[in-house]
């Protein structure tokens, strides 16, 4: 270290305290960064590992569209198809494990538990070396061949189930539970990361005691090394017109997968981003802090033949001790923060992508190290500027508190949000490194999104030193209420220095509309969710069947005939292709819809629209479907049906919302339709409406009836809550990242306050000559910290609120057809919150300045 | 003059003052009293112990030993607050420097004292008695000027305002001419005497400055932590330095 470079340590070492904050503020930015980074390295890692599980070490998938599955003909076609070598189907469908052998006729509640996958595979070919899917067996044996009624579980659910190897797991199946007898354990999970450990693996051929004789859900296929994906694609094209059929390769499930995930990740780095910019306040903070402290060393160092370039690189080596520190200690609480977002978060999107991990990205390190030190040296920047200004003179000069201009004040903070923002634009894909997958890409919307936060934050911090003398006399307002004379003789504090205020509220502005915001975001999902469900299903309750129930079985009858039922509405979820990918669709009845008054037209006549529908060749699409596809009302969609045939379905209405489908929203389809041309056997939900004021007194006869149909019932209000609980724990995660830029912007207020009253010495000194007690000296700082706490408050929650307006619906996280809501209560906390920690944040400060001795502070100039 | 009880007694005065292995004596046995109405300077070189006597007489600080009584109520052992309370109400402070607020207008900077004992000196009598101190110190037109608005000497005679605005039974000034030329320095010290002579304000001035001691009715001579004399020079109108010059040359200063 050169002279001056231990004089920069030096400086930095008479001040531990405010030195120590500095790291933590930067340290707590890199942290939450370095999360990010891991955390998405992990949902990478994730994908892959899916999209390895899913598709195993097939080239392609071919999925049937009809329920029906894929035939045995299909399937001999696949395998006689030039350039496949080995062609594995598979057969899965949700159902449920009966928890108590000895319960068999039970039909209650309680009686199964929560949903498992069940997975038919062929042991001829994926229990060989040959084949597609690794089953990773941990204990005990494959299958056999021969479509005994054997089972492979993953050992984790064995170990919460009790059973073990050779014990029978009891599965409810289309007619009543069969029993399977386990022969092996899973390693890990299972085969589908997806089912979060609950997929339990059997035979294919032993699948039609289950859920009767059902082809293959897919077809996964391996190719000849020769052979290309596209090759086969054009051979299958004119072999395979039994039934409709999708293409999925590798790169299609991965790129599916990640669009699921982006939304949290665009908002992670968004978070990231604020944090940092908290700690930049920090560190700027602390580096004029200890210069205005030091000018007239400074000048002396100038006096004595030190050049400009000196004083800068005084500055500057002062601020990349802090940076390396802070970086440093920012990883280690980062990787701390990244385990805790991997186990509150577990699964992602509503494909469910497990993150795995976390994981850390060799670059994701270097890039967190190098931001830090970025950001902490961009904040240096004007300090660096300001101290090489310090002339010679100064030394001779009595200590004067410097103006500084509102001009620089812009150029210093435009400094910081470019090089934050530049930074993380150009090398978040990079510090993701290894684990991004190849082909996906960040789609522009997950990048568009925080630079539009970014840009009403900065707009925000930069007009608060415009609005802080009108805004602060009026938050003063309600301590002059209490304490008058405090509040008279703190107000002119805040405008002392105008730039220093500004940073501080801007740091606690900023922290406080994330949390406002994210509010508004969590509202506006839960209100999104619940209107979506409130708006298109035409029941109070969904009893929901594992198997398709024809409309011959007279199911939907013995359910309307419960006294207190007015109306039993059959639902079949499907899918058809439509231009080449995959669309949700659903079977309904259009009278039923009517009569309930569901659906909220924006096109097309209402009345007309549901008739036409039940009589068929005509459908209803959701807004999000119309735009996604530019169509309207009077537009035919034609969707392709077995033997290479279509049929044309023509849109006589479009809805705000449509039925929840797997992936987005569905179409609706009416049954003669679906039946007819679509393979639907039968409905897999039945939405239930009892008659006004009955549904406490028939709540119980309708569910013993259900259940006594192997229908299970859930209120829609459990269909919401599972729905929202998702929502929930991603949100309690952003939240506690939110909270901590608060928590930085509380120690910026720490150091704030103490400059302040460390400036004003000598003034505090003759208030209390001129009889101020400690009591109230110690008052006026928290009462100035209050001032700052309410300013920060009301511009944060403004700020949040817009944001929470801007943001809509991040992809993933909700919806922006329910509308934005205004977070009331989540307002009320964040400002009691903002207020409060500003307010802590004074007591070391108001304890200094009340502390100050008096014949000290006014002997000396 | 005639024996009256005295407004100011301070009794064999030491302060001790330990700088970790150093000890500093900056007072070492004081006594002095002072007379309702009297003008007293405290004169003395540079280090002598002048401002810690008067940081002591004000209830700044406390003695090591000794005592000190501000109208017949003994100051020196009060408690902090109550020490404060009565600097609030009974004395005023005149420093050397920086004596204002700076982001207080002279007005705000004079209302200090009654500010901080609730009272609103915008309104009713606190109003009038600011608008009274501004016109004694002769700067009626500039109560809405900031500090850094004002001269150095206006910004002395702002400070010297505030100290009599709760008419205080005494007040302390400390070199309050220290850092001014010789003219303006002449202002304050006006300042401090119309107070004296047209409201009977009772003063202790503290200066190395035998020009500004002359306005003194007794200057009192610190040497060393001790009182070394006491120059009686009477109350008169014209602050001629002649005789003091020649009493401080006879003691050698
Ligand atoms: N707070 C203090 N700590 C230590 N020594 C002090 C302190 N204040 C004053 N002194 C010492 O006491 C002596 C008297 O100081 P002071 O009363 O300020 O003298 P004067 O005002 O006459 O110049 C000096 O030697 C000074 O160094
Ligand atoms: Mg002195």
């Amino acid at each position: 270290m050169t002279g001056l470079g231990r004089f920069a340590w030096r400086s930095l070492r008479a001040r531990p305290l405010r030195t120590a904050l500095s790291i933590v503020g930067i340290a707590l930015g890199v942290a939450v960064l370095f999360a990010a980074l891991a955390t998405d390295a992990g949902i990478e890692a994730g994908v892959g590992r899916t999209v390895d599980a899913v598709m195993g070490q097939s080239d392609l998938r071919i999925g049937a569209f009809e329920e029906r599955g894929l035939s045995q003909s299909s399937l001999a076609a696949i395998r006689a198809t030039p350039g496949v070598t080995v062609a594995a189907p598979v057969l899965e469908q949700q159902t449920y494990l009966q928890r108590d052998p000895l319960t068999t006729s039970d039909a209650t509640a309680g009686a199964y538990g929560s949903p498992v996958t069940v997975i038919g595979i062929d042991p001829a070919i994926d229990g060989t070396a040959a084949g597609i899917h690794d089953l990773q067996l941990a204990a005990g044996q494959g299958l056999t061949s021969g479509g005994a009624a054997e089972a492979l579980v993953p050992a984790s659910l064995a170990h919460d189930l009790g059973l073990g190897i050779s014990d029978t797991l009891t599965i409810l199946g289309s007619n009543g539970p069969e029993p399977y007898r386990i022969v092996g354990l899973l390693a890990g999970g299972g085969p589908d990361p997806t089912a979060a450990g609950r997929a339990v693996v059997v035979p294919l051929a032993s699948t039609s005691a289950l859920f009767g004789s059902r082809g293959a859900s897919w077809v996964d296929v391996r190719l000849a090394d020769a052979a290309t994906v596209g090759g086969v694609i054009a051979e299958l094209d004119q072999s395979l017109t039994f039934e409709p059929y999708v293409l999925s390769d590798r790169a299609d499930l991965a790129a599916s997968l990640q669009a699921s995930t982006a939304g949290f990740q665009a908002l992670t780095a968004l978070i990231a981003a604020v944090t940092l910019f908290g700690g930049a306040f920090l560190i700027f903070n602390t580096l004029s802090m200890t210069l205005s402290e030091r000018v007239r060393e400074i000048g002396l160092l100038r006096a004595a033949g030190a050049t400009r370039r000196q004083v800068h690189r005084l500055v500057l080596v002062q601020a990349l001790i802090l940076g390396v520190a802070g970086s440093i200690l920012g990883l280690v609480l980062g990787f701390g923060l990244s385990i805790l977002i991997v186990r509150t978060v577990g699964l992602l999107g509503d494909r469910g992508v497990p993150i795995d991990g976390p994981i850390v990205p060799p670059q994701g390190v270097a890039f967190a190290i190098l931001v830090g030190i970025l950001v902490t040296l961009a904040a240096a920047l004007e300090p660096a500027i300001q101290a090489g200004r310090i002339s010679p003179i100064e030394a001779l000069r009595p200590a004067q508190a410097g103006r500084r201009s509102i001009a620089g004040q812009l150029r210093w903070l435009a400094a910081v949000v470019v090089t934050v923002g530049v930074a993380g634009l150009a090398f978040w894909p990079i510090a993701l490194g290894p684990f991004g997958v190849p082909g996906s890409g960040t789609d522009a919307a997950g990048i568009g999104r925080p630079l539009l936060v970014y840009a009403v934050l900065l707009i925000v911090t930069l007009l608060t030193p415009l609005v802080l003398g009108p805004l602060g006399r009026l938050a003063s307002l309600p301590f002059a209420l209490f304490l008058p004379t405090e509040a008279r003789l703190s107000r002119g504090s805040l405008s002392r220095d105008r730039k220093r205020t500004a940073l501080t509220v801007g740091a606690l502005t900023i922290g406080l509309a994330m949390i406002v915001a994210l509010g508004g975001l969590a509202g506006s999902a839960h209100a999104a969710t619940d209107a979506w469900l409130t708006d298109v299903i035409p029941g109070d309750l969904v009893a929901t069947s594992i198997r398709p129930v024809g409309a011959a079985e007279g199911v939907s009858e013995q359910l309307a005939a419960v006294a207190g039922v007015a109306r039993v509405s059959p639902i079949a979820r499907f899918a058809v292709a439509f231009r080449g990918v995959r669309l949700d669709a659903a079977a309904v009845a259009g009278s039923d819809l009517g009569a309930d008054g569901r659906l909220t037209f924006l096109a097309g006549d209402r009345r007309a629209a549901l008739i036409a529908l039940d009589a068929g060749g005509s459908t209803i699409v959701p807004q999000a479907v119309a735009d996604e596809f530019g169509l309207q009302v009077g537009d035919t969609l034609e969707l392709p049906v077995g033997g290479g045939e279509a049929v044309d379905e023509r849109i006589v209405g479009v809805v705000a919302r449509g039925m929840p489908g797997q992936s987005g929203e569905a179409i609706l389809i009416g049954w003669s339709d679906a039946t007819s041309h679509f393979g639907v056997l039968g409905a897999d939900a039945f939405a239930i409406r009892f008659a006004p004021g009955q549904a406490v007194a028939a709540g119980p006869a309708l569910a013993a009836v259900a259940r006594g149909l192997a229908l299970e019932p859930t209120p829609l209000s459990g269909i919401e809550s599972a729905i929202n609980d998702a929502f929930d724990r991603l949100f309690s995660l952003f939240d506690t990242l939110a909270l901590l830029a608060v928590l930085i912007a509380g120690l910026g207020i720490v150091n704030t306050l103490t400059m302040n009253v460390y400036e004003r010495v000598r003034e505090i000194g003759i208030l209390r000559a001129a009889g101020m007690t400690r009591r109230q000296v110690w008052r006026m700082v928290v009462v100035e910290a209050g001032t700052m706490g309410v300013v920060g408050a009301f511009l944060g929650c403004l700020a949040g609120v817009v944001l929470g307006f801007a943001l809509g619906g991040v992809a993933g996280l909700g919806s922006s057809a329910g509308g934005p809501t205004i977070p009331w209560l989540r307002i009320g906390l964040a400002a009691a919150f903002g207020i409060g920690i500003a307010m802590l944040a004074a007591f070391q400060p108001a304890r200094i300045a009340s502390r100050i001795s008096i014949v000290r502070a006014v002997q000396f100039e | 003059m005639a024996i009256q009880q005295p407004i100011l007694e301070a009794r064999d005065l030491t302060k001790r003052y330990a700088l970790g292995e150093t000890i500093v004596d900056a007072l070492r046995g004081v006594s002095l009293t002072v007379q309702p109405g009297e003008f007293v300077a405290l004169m003395g070189s540079s280090g002598s112990g002048k401002s810690t006597l008067l940081h002591l007489l004000g209830g700044l600080d406390r003695p090591t030993t000794g005592d000190v009584i501000l109208g017949g109520e003994t100051i020196s052992d009060l408690d902090d607050d109550a020490a404060t309370r009565l600097r609030r109400d009974r004395t005023g402070f005149v420093f050397q420097f920086f004596n204002l607020i700076p982001l207080l207008d002279a007005a705000e900077n004079v209302g200090l004292p009654l500010t901080i004992a609730g009272q609103d000196p915008r309104r009713g009598e606190a109003a009038e008695r600011v608008r009274d101190v501004f016109e004694l110190v002769d700067l009626g037109g500039k109560q809405h000027h900031r500090p850094d608005q004002l001269s150095a000497g206006e910004q002395q005679r702002v400070a010297i305002a505030r100290a009599l605005v709760n008419r205080p039974a005494i007040v302390l000034a400390d070199e309050p001419t220290g850092n001014l030329d010789f003219t303006t320095g002449g202002e304050i010290l006006e300042a401090l005497w119309r107070s004296c002579a047209q409201r009977g304000q009772t003063i202790v001035l503290v200066t190395h400055d035998a020009k500004a001691a002359a306005y003194a009715d007794r200057v009192e001579v610190i040497q060393d932590g001790l009182i070394r004399d006491e120059i009686v020079l009477g109350r008169r109108a014209d602050h001629t330095t002649t005789a003091l010059i020649a009493r401080l040359a006879q003691l050698g200063l």
